[in-house]
């Protein structure tokens, strides 16, 4: 039978596995709609704004909810590194989760129809994906070999049909689709209806725009990577907090050996925002990218950056040798960068390898090595 | 853009003719064939005439044609499935459609027939963009744009050299795969035209494709040979080496690659477990192959398309040519290529 057999993850939905990351202002209504495919999961809400608003949760969804006085509690003068009055917030949520993997979802998405009319099971088309290899060394005409009903097509070499892990799978949009602010004033009655049944591997080497409005990836491998930069108030620029984790988290992921998807699942975009605010948010953007695409795609990282904290470490110091010169903003955001790993590790200490360890007894640092890597209490 | 919006001057349609009974192929595909003209180029190797219905503004090649005009030893280029190049040498136009002569017009989702003419040549007049993937896909299509944050400066895109189409029913699946799942077939209609990112390889089908010949013409090589090349899509290579010149090529020289709609329905033809019989030397030299391509650089000098082929070609025989013999040749006879071509299209 052709298409995704979900049935195995429908059945045992890793619900151990997987936290659900969503950013929020407003309410969480939108929550009623998916309890068929997300009440099995535990959820991490992020609140942003007034955190003296009280947010309701639906009943039955078993949660955690951090709002900015939580984010400055835990986090301290760390807390700099977490925007606020935007979606970026949501890194937070990747920070404290302890979970293999993470979905997010933004507030204004529901659950999409196939074409044959069946709902679609966002979550576990997503874990699908991440559980099964991707192939980004070269690219398979028929798109995912390791769905039922297609394969590796002719002419594919055979030493790379094994294919990598996948860290990154990045989910579509139907109804509003995620335009920016010029194409949304261009094309205001625009709806995105093309259902495209295919999930495909982006290539090593190539650069995309990830959205985050239904996003899931592999918190071990590439957590780290996910930060979602300085947007909202206080900053100069805004909607591109995706972006900037997208086009770093590719970066990452390329150099690792990982693989990066994008195609199904859908879901239904419900909202659009407001073109002239979405402008006067992202405006510096627009021009920025042009700077920073190329910056991300030149860029190399070194044989010594063996995982995604040492590399983002390394792509912090980068931004602010190379883009330091478009706008001063870069140079607070590649502080902001090692803040925010300085936070993921006190957070997310390294597991301790036995085996490495008996081999190799952890030297004790002292102060004046720097601060000891155990998280404090 | 409508059939009605295409101009159907500029396009050959080049059919290889591997069968001798063209009658069910152009039959099937008359509604979509209709308005152009056809240029058959039969197998110099297939023995009987071949049968073509009436009706169609076609001309014909046979072996005699090859050797008039390109000589006697040159025509043994031309053989089995590499026939159809010699339709791309002796072709005026300035885009090429070509489909195997076992495969019909496929059905879309709404059971519309799938018009992979014109789909092709809207893919090859619209700009291709491979130098930032967009995840809605082909953003010059009705319905659809590029999405936020994609560099303003990459949306004007650049040329599209070739429009690779798909299959369903009987995909481009190599012996080894088809004959373990005999009973898959391609089912997956997946809606979708996209450019191939630059510097990703792919395995480009013959099956189902279409190019713009003024642009790249001469970059579809009749080179790749196996010992063994047979009369079935599974028991050859040239399709797959040839796109691989291409795309690297296109890559050097700033154009794009599409690859999706349109489908067509191959049908059934040969047998997967025979063909494994035979020694399948093609997953050696694409083993070979995919290093050697991924670490390529061809000089900024070469910004023609003979160039470009010529230099792949001393490439290629400096370094695959000792690994195997089938390098070599593939190296000669893109040389011998460029020269045919050369000289047939010198008074163009």
């Amino acid at each position: 039978m052709a298409g995704y057999n979900l049935e195995g993850i429908e059945a045992a939905p890793l619900k151990d596995d997987v936290d659900i990351v969503i950013p929020t202002i407003r309410s969480l209504d939108f929550l009623e709609q998916w309890r068929p495919f997300l009440q099995h999961y535990h959820l991490i809400i992020v609140q942003d704004g007034d955190p003296s608003i009280k947010i309701k949760v639906p009943e039955g969804y078993d949660y955690e909810l951090y709002n900015r006085n939580d984010i400055n509690r835990i986090l301290g003068p760390r807390a700099n590194c977490i925007s606020y009055k935007d979606g970026g917030c949501r890194c937070f949520g990747f920070m404290v989760s302890k979970k293999k993997y993470i979905y997010t979802i933004d507030d204004d998405c529901f659950v999409a129809k196939d074409p044959s009319g069946k709902e679609i099971n966002v979550i576990a088309q997503h874990i699908k994906n991440l559980e099964t290899p991707s192939t980004p060394h070269y690219f398979n005409t028929l798109y995912d070999p390791f769905r039922e009903g297609t394969d590796f097509v002719r002419g594919y070499p055979f030493s790379l049909r094994e294919g990598v892990q996948t860290a990154i799978s990045h989910g579509l949009w139907l109804n509003i689709p995620d335009y920016d602010a010029p194409t949304q004033l261009v094309k205001p009655r625009e709806r995105n209806t093309r259902y495209v049944d295919a999930v495909m591997t982006i290539p090593k080497g190539v650069l995309y725009p990830m959205c985050g409005m239904n996003l899931a990836f592999n918190r071990e491998l590439v957590g780290p990577a996910m930060y979602f930069g300085l947007m909202g108030e206080g900053q100069p620029i805004s909607r591109y907090d995706d972006m900037w984790a997208g086009w770093a988290a590719k970066v990452v992921c390329d150099h690792l050996g990982f693989g990066v998807k994008t195609g199904l699942p859908y879901l239904w975009h419900s909202k659009a925002s407001n073109p002239f605010v979405n402008l006067k948010k992202e405006h510096k953007g627009l021009h920025w990218q042009e700077d920073m695409v190329p910056f991300f795609q030149n860029l190399r990282l070194s044989k010594e950056s063996d995982t995604a904290a040492k590399c983002y470490m390394e792509l912090s110091k980068m931004t602010k040798e190379k883009l330091t010169k478009v706008d001063p903003y870069f140079e607070k955001l590649a502080d902001a960068m090692v803040t925010w790993i300085e936070a993921w590790e006190e957070l997310n200490p390294p597991v301790k390898n036995e085996a490495s360890e008996e081999l190799n007894p952890p030297v004790k640092k002292t102060q004046s090595d720097g601060e000891d890597v155990k998280a404090k209490g | 853009m409508s059939s009605a919006e295409i101009n159907k001057n500029e396009v050959d349609i080049v059919i290889g003719a591997l069968n001798a009974d063209l009658t069910q192929f152009l039959t099937s595909w008359r509604p979509f064939f209709s308005g152009f003209h056809l240029i058959v180029v039969k197998d110099p190797e297939l023995k009987e005439e071949l049968n073509i219905p009436e009706g169609f503004d076609v001309d014909v090649y046979s072996k005699t044609d090859m050797e008039k005009v390109v000589g006697a030893s040159n025509a043994t280029m031309f053989s089995g499935y590499s026939c159809r190049y010699f339709g791309y040498l002796i072709s005026k136009k300035k885009y090429i459609v070509s489909i195997d002569d076992d495969c019909v017009p496929a059905k879309d989702p709404k059971g519309f027939l799938v018009d992979a003419v014109t789909q092709h040549v809207i893919n090859l007049e619209n700009p291709a963009t491979p130098l930032f993937f967009n995840t809605l896909y082909d953003p010059y299509c009705e319905g659809a744009d590029f999405v936020r944050g994609y560099p303003f400066s990459l949306r004007s895109g650049v040329p599209c050299a070739a429009s690779c189409g798909l299959w369903l029913n009987l995909a481009d699946l190599d012996a080894p795969t088809q004959a373990l799942k005999t009973e898959q077939r391609n089912t997956s209609y997946v809606d979708a035209v996209m450019t191939v990112p630059a510097k990703a390889m792919l395995p480009i089908s013959g099956i189902n494709i279409a190019f713009n010949r003024e642009l790249v013409g001469p970059a579809l090589v009749p080179a790749l040979r196996l010992a063994g090349e047979g009369k079935v899509r599974w028991e050859t290579l040239e399709d797959v080496w040839c796109g691989m010149c291409l795309k690297h090529i296109s890559d050097h020289l700033g154009y794009g690659v599409k690859t999706g709609l349109p489908y067509v329905w191959r049908n059934e033809r040969g047998d997967a477990v025979e063909s494994l019989r035979k020694k399948w030397e093609g997953m050696k030299l694409m083993e070979k192959s995919v290093p050697f391509f991924e670490s390529l650089k061809l000089p900024e000098t070469a910004l023609k398309i003979e160039d470009c082929v010529i230099e792949l070609a001393k490439a290629v025989k400096e370094q695959l040519g000792s690994d195997d013999p089938a390098f070599t040749q593939a190296a000669d006879a893109m040389v011998k290529w460029i020269q045919l071509w050369n000289s047939v299209n010198s008074s163009v």
